[in-house]
């Protein structure tokens, strides 16, 4: 699995384009549901999910912390499964660093900052590759 | 691009990047024997940031070269017809820059007059950077915040983005200054980092000997 963060609109999608032009794209910013597709009935060989601290959001309201990252932490296992059963298999998951301003006055936006970063951490530990994307410029911060 | 080289520092706010580019600037001019100016986009528009200034014009004034000061809060493609080949240009910064544009429309701004925003300022860095030995441009890191759903917002940020990419992708070279720490992100045309410390390390202790015989 390969994971690419950076700012917003620091030209994140940009770069996987053109890493990964033959890919489907599920995104939350379009409002795709990640778990629109399941991997047992995939049959590309990339698929990119864009926008996971979107999707981190749409939770919050709903769900206590500890189960929103048990929730992704099944959901990148499925997926890292399905990869390496064939090594053409490729799952890019995108998501914007929100970690780095003021401590939000908004509770809510508090708890999306904190637990996307817990969700960010445990992405990372199964993804051979992590990039970080400063305006245009690609920093690869584990693996290759 | 032809005409004089061009320098993206960006940080985060306290970084010391304004510092970092007074300190480049001075040293190019110095070398080059050009002019040295200094681009301030800052409207006072409270008490403490007017002493903010101050303390910026003061701290410039200790320099072994006088700058010249010029005030553009907006349309800083006016400026360009000012300059030639002899003139080292330091703009601080591009985010108040865009906060002067973009903010004196209120609050309902579409897509299109943002865009119009980003075709001004970038094309008056590129004119400006046409006429001058070196133009270097301060900005700040401000997209990794988490944000509320608010569509002024998202033009905002987006606007600042897109320029930022641009701004990079044409710059000889990009830092990301950390606690005083200049990062070199990018150096040379198109290239991408090699992460190489030593010509910031260099560059550091050539304009860290500069600054401190200008004592």
């Amino acid at each position: 699995m390969h994971f690419v963060t950076g700012g917003a609109f620091n030209g994140k999608r940009a770069r996987v384009k053109e890493t990964y032009p033959d890919a489907v794209w599920l995104s939350a910013y379009r409002g795709d549901s990640f778990a629109k597709i399941n991997p047992a009935d995939f049959r590309n060989f990339t698929i990119i999910f864009e926008g996971l601290e979107a999707w981190v959001k749409e939770l919050i309201a709903e769900k206590d912390p500890d189960d929103i990252r048990a929730l992704f932490r099944d959901f990148f296992s499925r997926w890292q499964a399905w990869e390496k059963a064939d090594n053409r298999r490729k799952v890019v998951v995108i998501g914007t660093d929100i970690h780095k301003g003021i401590v939000p006055v908004e509770g809510e936006l508090r708890a999306w900052r904190d637990i996307t970063g817990w969700v960010y951490q445990d992405l990372v530990k199964k993804c051979e590759q992590v990039d970080l994307i400063w305006y245009g410029i690609c920093q690869t911060i584990k693996g290759e | 691009m032809e005409g004089g080289s061009l320098i993206f520092i960006t940080g985060g706010v306290r970084s010391g990047k304004s510092s970092f580019a007074e300190r480049f600037a001075t040293e190019t001019a110095a070398k080059t024997n050009s002019r040295l100016n200094y681009i301030a986009t800052g409207v006072p528009f409270d008490k403490e940031m007017e002493k903010r200034i101050d303390k910026h014009r003061q701290d410039r004034s200790k320099g072994p070269i006088q700058w010249i000061t010029r005030e553009q809060p907006v349309n800083i493609r006016e400026l360009a017809s000012s300059f030639n080949n002899q003139d080292v240009i330091l703009l601080d910064c591009v985010t108040t820059l865009v906060n002067n544009e973009l903010f004196s429309l209120g609050e309902n701004v579409t897509e299109d007059e943002a865009a119009a925003i980003y075709k001004r300022i970038f094309s008056g860095i590129a004119a400006i950077r046409k006429n001058c030995r070196q133009l270097v441009l301060v900005s700040n890191e401000v997209l990794q915040e988490p944000c509320s759903e608010d569509q002024l917002l998202f033009i905002y940020r987006k606007l600042l983005g897109s320029l930022h990419r641009e701004i990079v992708r044409i710059a000889d070279e990009a830092y990301l200054v950390e606690a005083g720490v200049p990062i070199l992100m990018k150096t040379g045309q198109g290239q991408e980092p090699s992460m190489s410390k030593t010509a910031v390390d260099e560059r550091e202790i050539r304009c860290g000997r500069d600054r401190s015989q200008g004592k």
